[in-house]
């Protein structure tokens, strides 16, 4: 999932100061599992800027919503049904950036403001952790690397084995985690596949993460069309 | 006209390369007489890229100072700053202006650095680079498009084998050794039987195996300890020891290892670094009678 952490409130403060009519808005998917932008964090914002604004002398009006998934168009056109979205000064978009873009673009007469920072696409390693596990680089190996990402885990990204600062098994660069080749080389020699890693691997393809990415199904895409139903 | 670096690999003679560190600023007064000094003594000068992530003048600039004042220079190559495009232009470059022995590393982690938000680039990674260069002197970049005039590398890589576990690091070392290299220049070592099983493997493959020796200083045991130099891993007794001694005695602990590695026959070479206190190399290299 994507994880996201809150941005400190003087700075979401600064980027709302001047508007009257606030619409806070949470996403009900990744953001909620990590307790970023979920209703409560909607709830807990919302309290924070009306003492805040309200210390200031600010008459401010400051409204809640959730949308299931900020990324998806479908449940911001809903978003609009519920409120009236020219109401609003500003919009706060308690999203990952994919989210907040898309409300931008649904809304675009409207400024629409992040609080929120995206990090990572991660995994929850524990209460309250969240670790990042990939990179969205567009050119999987973990079919090569037991199932690790060397591009993620290694600080240094690295594809053909441990950098010179590996020592007892820990990272150079953070000795509070394993070094990610030793890991890779552990798990396949358990797994009698270390075969697997003794040809070199190619550098990376880095025109398959061009940026904007746009990933099609096509068969999808003909049905929807075809379909005629949802447009 | 003394021999190249390449020239005193092929010799079978003990050899001796010593590192200079290129200076923060465009300066070098500092560091020319120090070079024309080591030049005398050395088969080689190891010019490191932006060592521990501190900007400093780039390698080839150092490297080419050195050919100028009558020596012979291992200019290092870190992936950490640059993407292929700009890797292979600076190794043209370098050979262009007569630089002939690469070291191709990864790169020391920005974070150690004195820049901590720059972009850790490693683009390719070392192994891939020795391939690049490969492809280099074979007269292709990349891309597979022809070059207008080849560049001749005498190349060489890098190894820890003070990094722990060793396996990882030796199944890297041998995916490097298949891209034809001339030699590998240690990280600093200390626990000398570990130079085992990386001798026995360059040798295997015809590679000349030069160890780390390191000046050791009682000032900087501190930060030894605390993980500032990244690869380089003091056993405890011996950071024991150096506490409070004078920098004779640390010349004296870097030569008896020398000695030692060379009685074993443990190594084809030594390579010495005294970041800082670049002149007792000399002192080192005659206490250990090489």
């Amino acid at each position: 999932m994507i994880v996201a952490t809150r941005k400190p409130f003087t700075e979401i403060k600064d980027l709302v100061s001047g508007h009257r009519k606030i619409l806070i808005v949470g996403c009900g998917t990744c953001v909620s599992v990590c307790l970023a932008g979920g209703e409560i964090e909607v709830s807990i914002l919302a309290s924070q800027l009306r003492i805040a604004l309200g210390l200031e002398g600010d008459d401010v009006q400051i409204d809640e919503a959730i949308v299931e998934r900020q990324c998806n168009r479908e449940f911001l056109v809903l978003l609009g049904k519920k409120k009236n979205m020219t109401d609003y000064d500003v919009i706060v978009s308690m999203a990952c950036g994919a989210g907040v873009q898309l409300l931008g673009d649904v809304y675009d007469q409207k400024p629409v403001v992040p609080a929120l920072n995206t990090v990572f696409i991660g995994i929850e390693e524990g209460p309250g952790i969240w670790a990042e596990r990939c990179q969205s680089c567009g050119n999987c190996v973990l079919g090569e690397t037991g199932d690790i990402c060397p591009i993620t885990m290694c600080p240094k990204g690295l594809l053909n084995g441990p950098c010179s600062g590996s020592r007892h098994g820990r990272c150079e660069v953070n000795p509070e985690i394993e070094c990610a080749w030793v890991k890779i080389y552990d798990r396949l020699a358990a797994r009698g596949d270390l075969e697997r890693i003794s040809k070199v691997l190619p550098p990376r393809k880095n025109s398959r993460r061009a940026h904007p990415a746009v990933a099609t199904h096509e068969a999808y895409k003909r049905r929807f069309v075809k379909d005629e139903k949802i447009v | 006209m003394r021999r190249s670096f390449k020239e005193a690999l092929a010799s079978g003679e003990f050899l001796v390369t010593a590192e200079v560190v290129p200076q923060k600023g465009i300066d070098a007064g500092t560091l020319t007489p120090i070079i024309k000094d080591l030049n005398d003594v050395v088969d080689a000068l190891s010019v490191p890229d932006n060592p521990r992530a501190l900007m400093s003048m780039s390698a080839c600039a150092i490297s080419r100072l050195i050919l100028e004042n009558g020596g012979d220079a291992i200019m290092h190559v870190s992936c950490r700053d640059r993407n292929r495009i700009a890797l292979q232009s600076d190794l043209l470059g370098a050979a262009f202006l007569g630089i002939r022995n690469i070291l191709c590393i990864n790169g020391d982690h920005v974070r150690f650095g004195d820049h901590i938000d720059a972009m850790p680039v490693y683009d390719l990674d070392s192994v891939q680079l020795l391939e690049t260069v490969r492809s280099l002197t074979q007269g292709r970049d990349m891309a597979g498009q022809q070059l207008v005039g080849i560049p001749d590398f005498c190349v060489g890589t890098a190894a820890n084998p003070e990094a722990d576990p060793l396996p990882p690091q030796l199944l890297k070392f041998e995916k490097k050794v298949q891209f034809g290299i001339d030699f590998v220049q240690t990280h600093p070592v200390f626990n000398i039987d570990n130079l085992v099983p990386f001798v026995n493997q360059a040798r295997e493959k015809g590679v000349k195996l030069i160890a780390g020796v390191r000046l050791l200083m009682a000032e900087e045991a501190s930060s030894y300890k605390d993980g500032s130099y990244p690869g380089l891993f003091i056993p405890e007794d011996l950071l024991a020891e150096i506490e409070g001694i004078k920098v004779e005695k640390s010349v004296e602990i870097a030569a008896q290892l020398i000695k030692a590695m060379r009685e074993k026959k443990l190594c084809d070479g030594v390579h010495i670094s005294a970041p800082g206190y670049e002149p007792k190399i000399m002192d080192i290299i005659k206490a250990a009678g090489i």
